[in-house]
């Protein structure tokens, strides 16, 4: 079954199918780098866009795939506090003790844990987008990001923990380009996951299935390609998959007595299964290789890939064993990744606008603000908003998060965090409008804008649009660049990438 | 947006036409406000999305039935809780808002609502539920289609309103781009008291020659446009509305505020839709589907009173829905699995009280869950076709009988 058969978001033109995977070998320039640096990064400051623009495509290819895995960026939010789970375990026992009857101390200390958390909350999501924007190994946080939107949970759902968001986090960092059957073998053990999902109440006399169903139908096969029945016999699979309580140290723990130890079918295996053998028959279903193979092609290249080229990239994913290193270098630097076809053909979902934003202006510190902007944009990291993750494509652009795109950037090109970076926009007066409209159209947009309107930005630099205001100059030119900067921004060119 | 683009035509006074070259040029029209569009005074809808599978059988409770005691000994609603309807069924006793409301005769209440082979995803069963077409896969929502049908002026950016993140494929139509606002705060540009930008800003958005094809150029510029002149136009249309209705302070509150104001400023607007939830109760159903139950039946009811006072509650139908219903039996976790069939409410003054449709037995499941006894189609058919006047052939596909609530 195609979902997305109607889907009117596929590139125009035709796939050449033969050479599709095979790598890029036509000119390389900045726009090209820009590209590469858009897609597997999150857009890169003007130095690393002209620093990989000075290598080729495999060379630029090969220095974000093999990155260092030291990069001296904080391992975990300032505010993460291990000692949550422990204490809101105690103050829940305490409320018990009480009979249910929680007194004003024990309510007052129930409400500063809700604070903290709160305020743990926004540092989780302050820390891993700064590391976004900072990272040296922009490929790893891009794949983080993918693995997060894939293998979603949301880190203030269900009990789950600052600390096991943050762990799960990390098992998606640490095998941001490892194998996909091993890092599916990982989350099904995952605290987070195990509570998101509610796989940690599941035991044999009430096997709760909703783990079992999403690891089908979102993690790696997707609808058709199994029924309800191996559902529920996956669920019994996986009972007994669960975590030890927050006062005995947390963390996965198979408990034999929930565990249904019976014969099941399931996938036309026959055996007394466990989640782990689940995991495996999976991965040996045709229809898992695909999975894979097309989400990264909507993450990476285009939306709505053409079922051909879904499975040349399964058939490159299956000779690598679903290792991702190998596969996702094959689909950077294929022709298919650098062809017209998918140039600009996705949109920019909000972090990578938000982070792109920042490392364009080489703001690294990220403030409250931009965090509350990626919640108006609608994405904020560690919250996707279901176990599907964040749809994507055209999903993102609607009235109010379009504006609030507008907004941000309005905001930051006229923050102080502006004015004290040292970028290229404050850089000191340009010659004149011209150049100046060169400089903006050039480093925000590499180029894509159309002649009319550089004609229109350049008219606006020049106070064209406001009869009252003088040509640029050395008086004006700090405000009137930062209006054409948050102009330029605004251009549908800059809402894609 | 809408959800295909092949289609280029005149939307929202804009011209938008293909040139030789596939790149999309767009001659931006003369965009004053509209004013009062005609049609102002015409019949609402107000969708509910009761997202995430909410249990019907804790909604509407079949206390009558022994076995529904036997599947849910801990969740269940108990017979002293329950506020009776009749020997049978009754509702939540968080419901007690929407009680009043049944007992006034203006809530109506379909039993059993699903669709052949249920599907047990979120995702499929809610796109099922949007597009109207268990069967295959539809590029358009139901209400999409309607709107494509209704003939509304191409110049009301309001036509129809997504009170929600994202737009609901419920509303994804051919020719009429829905903004989705998720609330007014938020929904304007920051940057317009700098009339130079302004002006710039507008003639920028329109740059559609650009030295790149990409498949959502033409998207994105329609949205921004619409955005820009949808944020502008909105507080004006609507900041004239005067209330005094105190709504709760939760999210369905907010949004049926929201609604409320939209509809009495008649400015034209025929669907609204609404998010309401997560009812996805795995695991402790009760804390959450008590609350959310609670929450919708008093914003339900604060929203009516508010219609009412205005003259607006016989012109505003509101029909709630969900992906699915829950499994019959309870799980380990006091919560419940995806299931099957579940009731749908239809409130307000121009709808027959009552409750319709055959429960669903309990002793005849379907692998643990309830088969359905009306389709969701039959209830969509009757609101296209009694509720809004149209044919439904086009925007349902098969015949499906009408329900009699509404007249």
């Amino acid at each position: 079954m195609n979902v997305n058969a109607a889907a009117p978001f596929r590139p125009a033109g035709p796939l050449n199918i033969a050479t599709a995977l095979q790598p890029y070998d036509g000119p390389w320039n900045v726009r090209l780098a820009a590209h590469l640096l858009r897609r597997a990064g999150f857009g890169g400051t003007p130095d690393d866009i002209a620093k990989a623009a000075g290598l080729t495509a495999g060379t630029a290819v090969d220095a974000l795939v093999h990155y260092s895995k030291d990069n001296n960026l904080p391992g975990a939010p300032s505010q993460l506090d291990d000692g949550y789970a422990q204490q809101r375990e105690l103050l829940r026992k305490a409320g018990r003790a009480a009979g249910g009857v929680d007194d004003s101390s024990l309510q007052m200390e129930k409400m500063q844990l809700q604070k903290m958390r709160q305020q743990t909350n926004v540092s989780m999501v302050s820390w891993w987008t700064e590391r976004m924007i900072r990272t040296q190994a922009p490929l790893q946080e891009k794949m983080t990001l993918f693995w997060h939107g894939h293998f979603a949970s949301s880190a203030l759902q269900k009990g789950i923990t600052p600390r096991e968001a943050v762990d799960q986090n990390w098992l998606f960092r640490n095998n941001a380009l490892g194998n996909v059957r091993e890092m599916t073998h990982m989350i099904s053990k995952d605290p987070a996951m195990l509570k998101y999902l509610d796989n940690a109440r599941s035991n044999k006399d009430h096997p709760n299935e909703n783990y079992a169903r999403e690891l089908m139908e979102l993690f790696t096969l997707g609808i058709g390609n199994y029924t309800e029945q191996d559902i529920r016999e996956s669920a019994r699979a996986f009972t007994g998959y669960t975590i030890l309580g927050p006062l005995r140290g947390g963390g996965f723990y198979f408990n034999g007595r929930d565990h249904d130890d019976g014969m099941k079918t399931f996938l036309n295996a026959r055996g007394a299964l466990t989640g782990d053998d689940v995991v495996e028959i999976i991965f040996k279903q045709p229809a898992a290789p695909r999975w894979f193979a097309q989400k990264l092609l909507n993450f990476f290249v285009y939306n709505d890939p053409e079922p051909e080229l879904i499975d040349a990239f399964a058939q490159v994913i299956l000779k690598n064993d679903f290792q991702m290193s190998p596969s996702v270098s094959t689909l950077l630097r294929s022709k298919v990744f650098f062809s017209d076809r998918a140039y600009r053909a996705l949109v920019k979902s909000p972090v990578e606008f938000v982070v792109g934003t920042h490392q364009l202006f080489s703001i690294k510190d990220v403030t409250p603000e931009s965090v509350g902007a990626l919640n108006r944009m609608g994405q904020v990291p560690f919250h996707p908003p279901s176990v599907k993750g964040w749809d994507g494509g055209a999903t993102w652009l609607n009235s109010q998060t379009v504006l609030a795109r507008e907004n941000f950037v309005n905001a930051l090109v006229t923050s102080k965090l502006m004015m004290q970076s040292s970028n290229w926009l404050m850089s000191g007066p340009p010659p004149g409008a011209r150049e100046a409209c060169d400089v903006l159209i050039g480093t925000i947009l590499h180029g894509d804008a159309s002649p009319a309107s550089a004609t229109k930005l350049q008219a606006y630099l020049d106070g064209g649009d406001v009869s009252a205001n003088a040509m640029l100059s050395g008086e004006n030119y700090e405000e009137r660049m930062r209006g054409a900067a948050y102009l330029t921004m605004a251009m549908p060119a800059y809402q894609l990438n | 947006m809408r959800r295909n683009h092949f289609l280029l035509g005149a939307i929202s006074g804009l011209t938008v036409a293909a040139n030789a070259d596939g790149f999309f040029a767009k001659a931006l029209a003369a965009t004053s406000l509209p004013g009062l569009p005609a049609g102002g005074d015409d019949r609402v809808l107000i969708i509910v999305n009761m997202q995430g599978g909410n249990d019907g059988l804790n909604t509407v409770v079949p206390h009558g039935m022994q076995q529904y005691y036997r599947y849910r000994p801990s969740i269940g609603v108990t017979p002293n809780e329950v506020l009776s309807l009749n020997a049978q069924i009754g509702l939540n006793p968080n419901l007690k808002s929407l009680k009043g409301m049944y007992d006034a005769g203006n809530v109506a209440i379909v039993q059993g609502v699903g669709y052949p082979k249920p599907d047990h995803s979120h995702f499929r069963s809610t796109e099922i539920w949007q597009t109207a077409a268990p069967d295959r896969y539809e590029s358009t929502g139901w209400l999409g289609r309607y709107l494509d049908s209704a003939g509304l002026p191409s110049t009301n950016l309001f036509n129809a309103v997504a009170l929600a993140q994202v737009l609901p494929e419920a509303m994804m139509s051919r020719t009429v781009d829905v903004p989705s606002i998720a609330q007014l705060q938020g929904y304007q540009l920051a940057s317009d008291r700098q009339a130079g930008s302004r002006s710039a800003f507008t003639s920028l958005l329109s740059d559609a020659r650009t030295p790149f094809n990409s498949p959502y150029l033409a998207t994105v510029a329609e949205i921004e446009d619409h955005a820009q002149r949808g944020s502008e136009e909105l507080p004006k249309l609507i900041g004239g509305y005067k209330t005094d209705a105190s709504y709760p302070a939760t999210p369905i509150g907010r949004s049926l505020a929201l609604a409320a104001q939209i509809v009495g400023s008649k400015i034209g607007t025929r669907v609204i839709y609404v998010q309401h939830g997560s009812f996805d109760t795995h695991a402790a159903q009760k804390v959450t589907q008590d609350r959310l139950l609670r929450e919708l039946s008093d914003a339900l009811k604060a929203f009516y009173d508010d219609l009412a006072a205005h003259g607006n509650d016989k012109r505003t139908l509101t029909m709630t829905f969900s992906e699915f219903g829950r499994r019959v039996a309870e799980n380990a976790s006091r919560g419940t699995d995806h299931g099957e069939a579940g009731p749908m409410f239809l409130i307000g003054g121009g709808v027959k009280g009552g409750i319709y449709g055959d429960h669903p037995s309990l002793d005849d499941l379907d692998n643990g869950d309830i088969k359905f006894t009306t389709d969701f189609r039959s209830v969509y058919a009757t609101v296209v076709e009694k509720w809004f006047g149209k044919p439904s052939t086009g925007i349902i596909a098969g015949t499906f009988p009408t329900l009699t609530m509404i007249a």
